[in-house]
Parts: C-alpha cells; sequence; structure tokens
C-alpha cells in the first residue's frame, strides 16, 4: 500500500499535528521537471505551458505517522516564470483525513546560462501558504506562512548538481502557541547514466543532503514548556523517470544527523512519490 | 463563365505556388533533458504550416528540425523568441528550401 507522507513530525499524539503543521506545503514546492526529489531548483514551465502535479508524501516518526498528498497546478507566464496553485490532503494517526492549507507559489528563473547540452541557471520562489486548512486539534495556524526561496542548478546531457536554501516564516496559532521557523538547505546531485534521446524513456539517479534548521523555541506548547528547535540531516536517494512529456519522482530521506532540542521529535524516515505531466 | 473559371483556377495555383516546403534546423543550446525539450516540440507545432510528423529533436546533436510549407519563411528572430519562450537558448538558424521558390 502506497503511504503518503507529510513533512511533519509526531512524538506524541497531542504534539504531533501542531509540530506536523510547521511543514505543509512546503514539500510539494520541490518537484519541478529536472529537480531535485526533496530540496528545490532553478527549473520553471515553457510560457503557456500547464503542469499537472499529484505527489503524495509520508512521514514516520516514533509512533507517529502522517500523510500527505497534493494536487497542484502550475501555468508558465514565461519561458522563465511560474505560478501555481496546490491544495494538500492530510491523514494522520486516526485516519481522519483532513484539507491542508492552500498555498500560492510563484518561481522565477532570473538568470540562465545555456551552451551545447548544459543549462545553468538560478531562481527565486515565493510562495504563501494560507490559514483555510481544517482544524488541526486547536494548533490551525492564525494567519498565513510564507516561504521564500534561492536556487541554482546545472543540468547537463550526464551530470546534475543543485543547491537551494529556503526559509520558511510560520504564523503563531490561533491559541497563542509559537510555531517556530525554519530554514531548509539543500544540495544535491544527479547522473543519467545514458544520455537518451527525445523519444526515449530517460532515468536521473540523484543523492541529496537536506538539512533542516528549526528555530529555537523555549516556550514551547502552552503549559507544557516544552523546548523546540534544532537541526536534522538527511541523506536522500531519488530517481526521476521521464517519457516526452511525463515524468516520475520518487525519494527516501534518511535521517543522518540530528540535534535536536529534548522535545522536538525527530524523524525515523520520508518518502515521497510524484506524478507530473506537462500539456 | 469561362472567364471566370480561368480566373478562379488562376487564383488557385497562385496561392499554391506562394507556399514553399522548407527544412528548418536550429542549433538549441540548453537542451540536456528530453523532458524539458517538451514546450519546444509543442510550441513548433503550434506553428501555421507545420508538418508535425517532421519535428525531431536531436539531444545528443543539440538539434530542433522540422519543414513546414508556409508562403513565407520564419524568421530567426520569430523562432528565437518561440525557442526563448520554451526556456532555451537558439544559437543558429538554417533553412533550406525544398521544392523552387515560384517568383
Amino acid at each position: 500500500m502506497l503511504h503518503v507522507i507529510t513533512m511533519k513530525y509526531t512524538v506524541q499524539r497531542t504534539l504531533f499535528p501542531a509540530i506536523a503543521i510547521l511543514f505543509m506545503g512546503t514539500f510539494a514546492e520541490t518537484a519541478s521537471a529536472h529537480d531535485p526529489v526533496f530540496g528545490l531548483g532553478p527549473h520553471t514551465l515553457f510560457k503557456g505551458g500547464v503542469e499537472i502535479h499529484a505527489g503524495a508524501h509520508q512521514e514516520e516518526s516514533g509512533e507517529g505517522s502522517e500523510t500527505e498528498s497534493e494536487l497542484q497546478l502550475k501555468y508558465g507566464l514565461s519561458g522563465d516564470w511560474v505560478a501555481g496553485i496546490g491544495v494538500p490532503y492530510v491523514r494522520g494517526n486516526d485516519d481522519d483525513s483532513e484539507r491542508g492549507p492552500t498555498n500560492f507559489s510563484t518561481k522565477y528563473r532570473f538568470w540562465r546560462h545555456d551552451s551545447f547540452g548544459t543549462q545553468e541557471s538560478m531562481a527565486v520562489l515565493g510562495k504563501v501558504i494560507l490559514d483555510d486548512g481544517d482544524s488541526h486539534r486547536g494548533t490551525e495556524p492564525d494567519g498565513n506562512d510564507y516561504l521564500i526561496g534561492l536556487t541554482y542548478g546545472y543540468e547537463g546531457r550526464k551530470w546534475y548538481r543543485w543547491a537551494s536554501v529556503r526559509h520558511r516564516i510560520n504564523a503563531e496559532a490561533t491559541t497563542g502557541l509559537e510555531r517556530p521557523n525554519v530554514w531548509l538547505v539543500d544540495l544535491a546531485g544527479g547522473i543519467r547514466f545514458s544520455p537518451t534521446e527525445y523519444h526515449e524513456p530517460d532515468w536521473v539517479w540523484m543523492l541529496e543532503l537536506n538539512g533542516e534548521l528549526i528555530e529555537h523555541l523555549s516556550r514551547g506548547t502552552g503549559d507544557t514548556g516544552k523546548q523546540l528547535g534544532g537541526e536534522q540531516w538527511f541523506l536522500s536517494p531519488g530517481l526521476m523517470w521521464t517519457y516526452r512529456n511525463f515524468a516520475f519522482k520518487a525519494g527516501v530521506q534518511l535521517p543522518i544527523i540530528k540535534n535536536l532540542s529534548a522535545d522536538q521529535p525527530s524523524s525515523d524516515y520520508r518518502a515521497l512519490i510524484e506524478l507530473e505531466w506537462h500539456l | 463563365m469561362k472567364q471566370s473559371l480561368i480566373a478562379v483556377i488562376l487564383s488557385t495555383v497562385a496561392l499554391i505556388a506562394n507556399a514553399t516546403d522548407r527544412r528548418y534546423e536550429l542549433r538549441v543550446d540548453g537542451l540536456a533533458c528530453p523532458y524539458c525539450a517538451y514546450g519546444i516540440e509543442k510550441k513548433i507545432k503550434a506553428l501555421d504550416g507545420v508538418d508535425m510528423t517532421s519535428v525531431e529533436v536531436k539531444l545528443n546533436d543539440g538539434l530542433v528540425i522540422f519543414q513546414a510549407d508556409t508562403p513565407e519563411p520564419f524568421t530567426e528572430i520569430s523562432l528565437k523568441t518561440l525557442i526563448n519562450d520554451a526556456g532555451f537558448t537558439l544559437r543558429q538558424f538554417q533553412v533550406q528550401a525544398l521544392k523552387p521558390e515560384n517568383e
């Protein structure tokens, strides 16, 4: 059975939803064309193009697990500028499915250098995650969350490399609970073993180093006085398979370094599968 | 009646004669992956007069080739814009008439 994963932390049932929504809507931004599976890449969409994106993410953390699936639509405003809208759905331990917050995103590729068989580029990303999702047991945001990012990518007939940094600014919860901000740092490399032609299935294998730096909060969650924050690093193998205008991406994040505050849940693993069509 | 018929026939012949079948060869930079090249294929096929079955994207050579039957050839500027809108850079442009152009 395919488990869908959300980028949420769960150690205690009461804590899981609160931590979980720190990252809701962040995962979906990663998947676009030949970009890393978990990190952010500079790819946009051809002018007038439409992208339909369906993704599924799952995270396991101790006894908790959560699944997030998302449908995204993107439109190419120009050859270097894309805008999109996404709606996620979330299912937690209790198997209740809830609609997650709607998000609007845009990515602008402000620098591009094309040469024979290679493309290097840089892009900026902006995203707003609305507070219109279903209730999360009192931890729903009281305001919009925001995500900004900067990314670099090199794409060749054989080798790929990417680097990105994102900053997520989270609103407080309706209960007054503070939701820590997060920095996401990603390095990725990829390889295409066989230089395929246009009407051939294409495989790119990737390995990423993903870091999450969570703001330290000493006030924690309400009366419990928990200590949150810290950093986690993941090693993430993944692959992207494409054929003409269809793409399939899959990957798994395995934690390799954990330096978290006492009450900050850590992840056992995360997995992602995504499908993408260009029309 | 006879003169009208001749005029119609001559007009039709002139119309056909003005369209010329041409082969275009574009050298495109940035063509690294098949998935990314779809935008080029789609935009070229949207041009009037393009022979859909002739569109080729040769990634290993960095070439995009197609044939089109149009009264006037596509200009380099228009194709440069098309390639840029697809997210790439037109490096070189060649066009070759496949049939003798009629004066």
